[in-house]
């Protein structure tokens, strides 16, 4: 479980060091020390922990202001898991005061899926909330959850058998990702299950510090996934796989029977770049023309290949032109729904990004996070944002119409 | 809010003070939070010199104590602002203001962070060697403040090997420029080299002048895996003798070998007691040669493998897992007290098996890692538990390896500075004549005592 009590020993694994501050987007742009990970962590082992200092309005807003990137967490040698203890932090602060829209998405959209009544209250509260349009994400007219479902035959030779995990991102904003995930896995030999009901990974809820409603989704997606039979779990969305990876068992209490089932998940999820470039793709693609670069998510540290995985995959296919940014690792500022609330901190860490994007004149920016995609595009007006097996499949498409 | 804090943003603006003690906890110490954390009554974020300098005519004016801070890297607690008052971060000034490759300077603001500055002089093809290890997060003026070194001291010295110029405001709020762009300077005392190594009691660094090198064309990567610390440390005395010159000269146990493994691509082997890690720069040939003679001297000496790195990617990490060997080490200990002894070269193998000898009689483990090629070990006392006895035996041990160090004609910091933790050992190493001189010199400066006060010498005087 996510408790505090859990990581009073690696806190003080901090050395003080302050290499953090190399990589906060958040200390980047504010340039105060109190918002970066070693005075984060400082500070809640002072107020939380040992209880010298009092839990304050302006402590709160130290705890809110953090990403949940992780950058500091892949950057600090002592290993100090800093986003666990934020979010545990969070957790016996009590919830944040969220936003109307932000309760709403987690509470209700995120656990019942599929449901177009609430999907269309959703959008009532946006224009609510007075929020610009383009700022917000607009849902798809249909949920991929709509579109594909069940099992899905491989076409050819059948090299193996995946599930699918399908993230909150794909279903409602982007199911086109859904879509090409499901086509690329099937054109090289992969029969696809995609079981229905499955709800939200956990994340947005755990980033909140609402460590129940985390779990309920963990557990709900836990037990209606058969793993026995399929040799992989596949997601297209790199904070899903960190979830997964990292998070899932950690939701859990250590005696809970699901715990063999959170391990056989970690074992199995592969992101889905990742995973068709380490198989191999069997149906090779000929040509793709088009300039293109890669935002690389933050959530990238649960797997040692996932960044390399989109840039070899499409990077050598004739046409292809790769141009990397200076910083392909920058973050662009959305985290999750933590631009909704920290807009103009976001929309700052975002302009930088943007800055490097337009600079690169390329026509595609890449990248396996939904709301990078979404975040980004709202941002860019020559540049579309898109995700790598997009790109794959429609390059399959230019060897077809060739 | 107090009146400080109100003065304060009426002179550079509310935003730019912090005075909730959530945020002055950011503030309260450097990476040496073991040693002492105090909280400032406040911290100002200024953009320009002209703001440090409004500040600072009216800590002088109101006798308030001013702790100038860079990135709050250091490991001597010289930004920890003992006597609390106004810390003052230099991080906002941080423009990269010229790099002038017809003069082969530059010239960077105080809170320029150092990895920025290699990455944009490295681009026109320039060099500026320093290299700290916290060169991902270290300021400039904080490097010059400290006199701050790194591995490749070994071949291009340190910090005050390259700065030809400075802006400082003074403690009365004035602000000075000296030396310049120019080569030579011959005109009155070098105010330049004695803010060099003043930690911030002097005045506060605004701008850096430094001179740069060309970025040599090839370098290379070996090495060198030996069985006993004693022969890896005979190693190092051969090579300088000898006259081979690498960039960066690490000496390793196999402890520090097996916390960097967990950071590397291609992990090393951990079947010595003590490695070598080197680089050799300059042209291909010249690189190829040094190569050779470094293999020859191993070959003479009987090491027990000689790794020649070709691969850039892994040679990388090494030199990256190096550079985080402090933060590494906390994976497997609770605390870590680096030690700064320079000795000169030829005494590297005595005091490698002094620091042996003192870990095995003190009953304490102490890891030794350093810049041996320029005789600046870092021996590294470690604890795995937090108590009072095992503080006694570290500072034992502590003491022993300085006055061991000072025994073989060495100096108590190489590179880190006095700040809190070895104002102590200060008059063991200087006479009370050198001591007084600097206080004087320090009056002449600071006459109200405001600079970074309680810093570098003991208060009180009596040595």
């Amino acid at each position: 479980m996510l408790k505090l009590e859990n990581y009073e020993a690696i806190i003080n694994k901090c050395s003080h060091c302050g290499y953090c501050q190399a990589t906060c987007p958040v200390y980047l742009e504010d340039m105060l020390e109190s918002h970066v990970a070693r005075n984060r962590l400082n500070l809640i082992n002072q107020v939380l922990i040992l209880k010298t200092m009092p839990s304050t309005p302006r402590f709160r807003e130290i705890l809110d202001r953090c990403l949940l990137c992780t950058n500091c967490t892949q950057t600090c040698s002592s290993k100090v898991p800093v986003d666990e203890i934020i979010i545990a932090a969070r957790a016996e602060t009590g919830k944040s005061t969220l936003g109307g829209l932000k309760s709403f998405v987690m509470s209700k959209m995120l656990q019942q899926r599929g449901l177009t009544g609430l999907m269309g209250k959703a959008g009532s509260l946006v224009q609510k909330m007075g929020v610009a349009a383009r700022e917000m994400p607009q849902l798809a007219s249909k949920p991929f959850s709509q579109i594909y479902s069940g099992t899905i035959p491989a076409q050819g030779e059948q090299r193996g058998r995946v599930a699918y995990f399908v993230g909150c991102g794909t279903n409602f904003l982007y199911p086109d990702t859904g879509i090409a995930t499901v086509q690329v896995l099937t054109r090289n030999g992969w029969e696809v299950v995609i079981p229905a009901g499955q709800v939200c990974c956990g994340i947005p809820a755990m980033a909140e510090g609402d460590l129940a409603a985390a779990r309920e989704m963990v557990a709900t997606n836990l037990n209606l996934f058969d793993l026995d039979n399929v040799d992989a779990v596949i997601t297209d969305c790199t904070s899903c796989g960190m979830m997964i990876k990292e998070k899932f068992s950690k939701m859990l209490n250590p005696e809970d029977p699901l715990q063999e089932k959170a391990q056989a998940w970690a074992g199995k999820i592969y992101e889905i770049t990742d995973f068709l470039q380490q198989q191999g793709l069997s149906d090779r693609p000929a040509s793709l023309y088009a300039s293109f670069t890669y935002h690389v998510p933050c959530h990238r540290g649960w797997s040692p290949t996932v960044v390399d995985a989109p840039r070899e995959l499409l990077g050598n296919l004739p046409g292809a032109e790769l141009r990397e940014l200076p910083d392909p690792e920058k973050c662009c500022g959305a985290a999750g729904t933590f631009f909704m609330e920290h807009r103009d901190l976001s929309e700052r860490i975002r302009s930088h990004r943007v800055e490097q994007i337009e600079a690169s004149e390329v026509q595609t920016v890449i990248t396996q996070c939904p709301v990078c995609r979404f975040y980004l595009s709202a941002s860019l007006n020559s540049q579309q944002v898109t995700h790598p097996v997009i790109m794959l499949a429609q390059a399959y498409e230019n060897v077809s119409q060739e | 809010m107090s009146g400080l804090v109100k003065d304060l943003a009426r002179l550079i603006g509310d935003n730019n003070v912090l005075f909730q003690p959530e945020d002055l906890l950011a503030y309260a110490n450097d990476a040496t939070h073991y040693f002492r954390t105090q909280l400032p009554d406040a911290v100002v974020l200024p953009s320009s010199t002209q703001e440090i300098a409004r500040v600072q005519a009216y800590a002088y004016e109101h006798q308030i104590p001013v702790t100038p801070r860079g990135a709050g890297s250091g490991l001597s607690g010289g930004a920890t602002p003992v006597k609390g008052g106004i810390v003052v971060d230099t991080k906002r000034l941080n423009r990269i203001v010229e790099i002038d490759r017809a003069n082969m300077v530059a010239q960077v603001e105080g809170g320029a962070v150092l990895q920025n500055f290699h990455r944009a002089v490295e681009e026109r093809g320039l060099f500026y060697p320093p290299d700290p290890q916290s060169m991902s997060v270290c300021t400039l003026g904080g490097n010059v403040a400290t006199r701050a070194g790194g591995p490749r001291g070994v071949k291009y010295g340190t910090t005050g090997n390259y700065v030809t110029g400075l802006e400082v405001v003074l403690p009365d709020g004035s602000v000075i420029k000296t030396g310049g762009k120019f080569v030579k300077q011959s005109v009155g005392y070098d105010l330049t080299h004695l803010m060099t190594g003043s930690e911030g009691t002097l005045g506060i660094i605004t701008g850096v002048t430094v001179r740069l090198v060309p970025l040599p064309p090839a370098h290379r990567t070996v090495i060198v895996v030996c069985e006993t610390l004693d022969q890896a440390a005979e190693i190092v005395s051969e090579i300088i003798a000898r006259g081979a010159v690498p960039s960066m000269l690490e000496f390793l146990i196999k402890l520090a070998i097996t916390v960097m493994n967990n950071y590397v691509s291609q992990p090393l082997p951990t079947d010595g007691e003590a490695f070598l890690l080197m680089e050799m720069d300059g042209t291909p040939a010249q690189v190829e040669s040094d190569v050779q003679t470094i293999k020859e001297i191993c070959r003479d000496m009987k090491a027990q493998e000689v790794l020649e790195i070709l691969d850039e990617k892994a040679a990388q990490s090494y030199w990256n897992a190096r550079s985080n060997i402090y933060p590494l080490i906390m994976t497997i200990f609770n605390r870590c007290t680096s030690e700064d002894i320079t000795v000169p070269r030829s005494r590297i193998p005595d005091l490698v098996r002094s620091v042996q000898e003192i870990a095995a009689s003190v009953g304490i483990m102490i890891g030794l890692a350093g810049h041996a090629g320029d005789g600046n070990m870092h021996p590294t006392v470690l604890q795995t538990e937090i108590n009072d006895e095992m503080a006694a035996r570290a500072n034992k041990a502590i003491e022993l390896m300085i006055r061991r160090g000072l025994e073989l004609g060495g100096t108590i910091s190489g590179e880190h500075g006095i700040g809190i933790h070895k104002q102590e050992y200060l008059a063991w190493e200087l006479d009370q004549v050198q001591i007084e001189l600097m206080k004087r010199i320090k009056a002449a400066f600071d006459p109200r005592g405001i600079m970074n006060p309680g810093k570098i010498w003991v208060e009180g005087g009596a040595q």
